[in-house]
């Protein structure tokens, strides 16, 4: 009696367990919906399945477990059935992105990448504003790179619009992209950022964060980034590029300015000892600027990003 | 599959037309679509470039090697190799893509190599080395040359990267090596500076592990990161150096200079954000606790100012510290489909403060110990709102409004351990509040015609240095236009800041670009791409400063100005002959006019204080560099490429008496073998 009990209660709890895992299936699984599959679309569009394999998104194919509505060919476009009805055509496809506004893109897209952390700031990005959405950058069926389906390399892709910038990169100094050794989003983020910790945090809005909380030029040049007991203020206040040009400038060391002096005058600016009582040094009758040991400020003040030893950043 | 095959070259020869000029290797140019080969369930494609790069160059070969640095010698131009599985069901992985470029002692070398199964785990390696060189002549007149190799890797590692739960584990270092020169004064703060031999020794290493998970529609993201930081850079002085100026006989004869310094930067880091319907939220929260400790020691013998022998030991030692705290919360709202608002607050809040002991030794004898102390606070809150509404396909606007306030404290103290009640305190604390709106509209009549117009005017009422925006306002346009054979663009941005009179002087900045760029893929075997930019920088700010040829006296009749007017300019035309042959001609220029004078100091000026300042208000140059580069199919897996850059590079007015113009001729040979 007592196992016959057993059994049937293992029975019920079978049963149940199907019957949860049945209604656990999306509506779609079974064709509602218009959805038709993906074998279906490779009929046609054989030369976009063909090495659909290698694309990022072919892990929703992969799975065999998620509904229609997020896998595939269908995931992106919408169901195909009216597609496949009247054998084409793009005004049937629910989603086709070559005449979709952006707006739209965005949001398609955003179905699923809005979980992408990457992706957190995209509704205040500058991008987003300027309606410069996905498909703007991306290229998800003939993408040429190996990484993040971009339209084309990531410099030739910024470049096509900021223009500006690309004469920047071509100056006598600069960090090296066009060498291939850096990539814009080493420190920007194309999909928008925090506020930044420097300058008053209302820009810029696309350079992301790195170290936490850091501005991204002290992810590669650590050596700048202390704690020193005396830190030059400007560096925490205002940003590296209150002094330096951040992507190219035909100074030296991406300076504002070709002549040192010309640049600490900007700030060190004053005829006293002490301070512009706001704590910003000035210099000194020691100083005479006719000389030309003090016409290279950093020759003395050698720790001019930071200093444990001195003040004055002479050591 | 022909047309399939011819399709996708076009696509690849579009986008060779709209390529940004580059150096000229390795080279871009693909041999051919490559389909790979296909080894059990895994379709592999490779390619290698192997090739041999030579240079000649004629003049300031330092300004060569810190702005190119292009070399001799056989070098791996280039690779790429990946392999992924057909179904997506591989044993131990999915995919590998591994790209390498200048490997084989290019200046610029690097790696990216990606590992991942399917929903079991990804990983991410990229390998960086740059080999650095900077003489700095108009900075210190050479004295602060750098040639050191920079090394960075990363390593992320995600575990379960298709779950609701994964698990993130990361590893990145960064070290900096190799000789360099730096500068230390003799035996007081006034008198000159001698250049010192320094081995550079910097390494710096962090950990990482997050953890990632979604729960009620919302994403969770915490992670605590460790990193390790340590200088052991060292300084000393190769043989008895004199000071060069007539009236300061101050030798040093032997200086050698310690100074260790170590430290971490533990960190945490969480973020949770969702989206919904109607709305979407992001918020963040950061801890950074720098801290770090150093010693310092420092001995010079030799002749002091006056000329007689002397020896001077420094001892410094102490810690500093850095907690930083930033926070975000962002908040979006999307009450129709047209319309998007989002509110977002910021607030972020740096201490760093430290002891620095301070004792000094002449002769032997040691003075009292100086206890230094510094603190500096920024605490800054921000608000910033934004709406964007979409009138309809066409036409959409946003608006925005920016309201900032910051606190900055500074305190500077120093006292004396060894006597009670000594110190001596100077504090000061200043508060600026920044307003700044902005306004911008977006056309788009025809899809692929857009018109961006933009608008922002901003005040801050205490900024913190007199270049810092104050009264400032941008206005920028963007003219587009871009099919897939055919973009054309032209924009317009400038930047002024107007401050208000400080109580001895103005500054006023004014930036303005414009540029224009083409690019059109005339034929798949026809391209060109040009782009024009004009930079016009000028700047001018009241100075108040000492000098004089006798004794300094306060000057303050001056002006800083400074005039920069850039016109740069690229072009780029490629051929392809029949599938067989590729050739790509481009050409770069650079050139600050200035503000066109014919000379540094303008002629009749005999004021030396006028003649220094005028001297510097300019800085014209060229700099170009012509290009090609032939390349030529073999086989199907099988290119031979050459090419040829050169760079010119001239100063106008050579700036405080150093010549740094330079031509180099470089170029290349390799052979590109793809599958």
């Amino acid at each position: 009696m007592a196992r016959r009990t057993v059994i049937l209660c293992l029975r019920g709890l079978l049963l149940a367990v199907i019957a949860t895992g049945v209604q656990a299936q999306p509506p779609g699984a079974s064709g509602a919906g218009g959805y038709v599959g993906s074998n279906a679309c490779k009929t046609c569009h054989a030369d976009i399945w063909l090495n659909f394999y290698k694309n990022p998104h072919f892990k929703s194919v992969a799975s065999g477990d998620l509904a229609p509505s997020r896998t595939g060919c269908e995931s992106c476009h919408g169901p195909g059935e009216a597609h496949v009805a009247v054998r084409g055509g793009k005004a049937t496809i629910p989603n086709a992105f070559s005449v979709m506004s952006q707006a739209k893109a965005l949001e398609a897209c955003l179905t699923c990448h809005a979980r992408d952390f990457q992706k957190a700031n995209i509704r205040r990005s500058e991008h987003t504003l300027a309606d410069v959405a996905c498909t703007s950058c991306h290229s998800i069926h003939h993408s040429p790179t190996p990484k993040f389906l971009l339209a084309r390399k990531q410099t030739d892709l910024c470049y096509g619009c900021h223009a500006g910038i690309r004469a920047q990169f071509e100056m006598p100094s600069k960090h090296r992209v066009n060498e291939g050794f850096m990539e814009c989003s080493d420190c920007h983020n194309p999909h928008g950022a925090f506020a930044p910790t420097w300058r008053m945090s209302d820009r810029p809005r696309m350079v992301d964060q790195a170290l936490n909380n850091e501005e991204p030029c002290l992810k590669c040049h650590v050596d700048k980034r202390g704690p020193f007991v005396f830190e030059h203020p400007p560096v925490r206040v205002e940003g590296c590029e209150i002094c330096h040009f951040p992507h190219g400038s035909t100074n030296e060391r991406l300076l504002r300015r070709p002549v040192v002096f010309t640049l600490c005058l900007g700030c060190h600016n004053g005829g006293a000892s002490g301070t512009r009582n706001n704590g910003v040094p000035i210099q000194t009758s020691q100083h005479n600027l006719l000389d030309p040991r003090y016409q290279r400020c950093t020759t003395c003040h050698v720790r001019i990003h930071g200093s444990n030893a001195d003040e004055t950043f002479l050591r | 599959m022909t047309a399939i095959l011819t399709r996708c070259c076009l696509v690849f020869a579009l986008c060779g037309a709209l390529r940004a000029q580059e150096v000229i290797a390795p080279t871009p140019e693909a041999v051919g679509v490559a389909r790979g080969g296909d080894f059990a369930n895994y379709n592999i494609v490779d390619s290698i470039e192997l090739g041999y790069r030579w240079r000649l160059t004629d003049g300031s070969v330092d300004t060569y090697r810190s702005d190119v640095n292009y070399g001799d010698g056989i070098r791996l131009l280039a690779s790429n190799l990946s392999i992924h599985s057909k179904d997506g069901h591989g044993r131990w992985f999915d995919e590998i893509v591994l790209s390498t470029s200048g490997l084989g002692n290019d200046p610029y070398q690097n790696a990216t190599l990606r590992i991942q199964k399917n929903g079991l785990y990804r990983y991410d390696l990229l390998w960086r080395q740059d080999d650095y060189y900077n003489p700095g002549l108009l900075i210190s007149g050479g004295d602060h040359l750098m040639d050191t190799v920079r090394g960075l890797q990363d390593h992320s590692l995600t575990l379960f990267p298709q779950s609701h739960v994964q698990v993130d584990l990361g590893y990145s270092r960064n070290t900096q090596s190799g000789p360099a020169l730096s500068t230390v004064q003799g035996f007081e703060t006034t008198s000159s500076a001698f250049p010192v031999f320094e081995n550079v020794r910097q390494q710096w290493n962090e950990y990482r592990i997050g953890v990632l998970a979604d729960w009620a529609g919302f994403r969770f993201i915490a992670r605590h990161t460790w990193d390790y930081f340590k200088n052991d850079s060292t300084y000393n002085l190769a043989a008895a150096e004199t000071s060069g100026v007539p009236a300061d006989p101050t030798v040093p004869q032997q200086f050698v200079r310690t100074e260790p310094n170590h430290g971490s930067n533990p960190g945490w880091f969480g973020n949770v954000y969702g989206t919904r319907k109607y709305w979407a939220l992001n918020a963040r929260l950061t801890y950074n606790l720098g801290n770090g400790g150093f010693a310092v020691n420092e001995l010079t013998t030799g002749l002091n100012s006056v000329g007689a022998a002397d020896n001077r030991q420094i001892v410094v030692s102490g810690d500093a510290q850095r907690p930083v705290v930033a926070g975000d919360f962002s908040v979006s709202l999307f009450p129709t489909k047209r319309l998007t608002i989002v509110n977002h607050t910021a607030v972020h809040d740096t201490r760093i403060d430290g002891d620095s002991y301070f004792t000094q030794f002449n002769d032997g004898t040691g003075a009292a110990t100086t206890l230094n102390f510094k603190f500096l606070g920024v605490r800054t809150i921000a608000n910033s709102t934004d709406l964007n509404y979409r009138f309809n396909n066409w036409f959409s606007a946003y608006a925005g409004f920016t309201d900032s306030d910051r606190q900055i404290r500074f305190l500077e103290a120093f006292s004396f351990p060894s006597v009670a009640g000594s110190a001596i305190n100077d504090l000061y604390q200043q508060e600026s509040r920044l307003n700044s709106g902005s306004v911008g509209v977006r056309f788009r009549p025809i899809q692929p015609f857009s018109i961006n117009l933009e608008a922002e005017a901003g005040h801050a009422d205490h900024p913190l240095t007199p270049i810092s925006d104050r009264n400032y306002h941008t206005l920028g346009g963007r003219l587009q236009y871009r099919t897939r054979k055919l973009q054309l663009s032209t924009g317009y941005r400038e930047l002024y800041n107007e401050n208000a009179p400080l109580s001895f002087a103005t500054y006023s900045s004014r930036s303005r670009q414009y540029n224009s760029a083409a690019s059109f893929a005339l034929r798949d075997w026809l391209s060109f791409d040009a782009s024009y930019s004009k930079l016009h920088l000028d700047t001018v700010g009241g100075l108040a400063f000492f000098a004089g040829t006798q004794s300094p006296q306060l000057q303050t009749s001056y002006d800083s100005i400074y005039l920069s007017s850039i016109h740069a300019a690229n072009a780029g035309l490629r051929f392809a002959f029949h599938d067989r042959a590729d050739l790509f001609v481009g050409y770069t220029i650079t050139k600050d006019t200035g503000d066109g004078r014919a000379s540094a100091v303008p002629v009749g000026v005999t004021d030396p204080i006028a003649s220094l300042l005028d001297s510097v208000q300019t800085f014209p140059l060229t700099y170009q560099s012509p290009m090609a580069r032939l390349s030529i199919r073999i086989s199907p897996k099988l290119r031979w490429n050459a090419g040829w850059q050169f760079y010119g590079y001239g100063e106008l007015f050579h700036l405080l008496g150093f010549d740094q113009d330079f031509h180099a001729n470089t170029g290349y040979t390799s052979v590109l073998w793809s599958f």
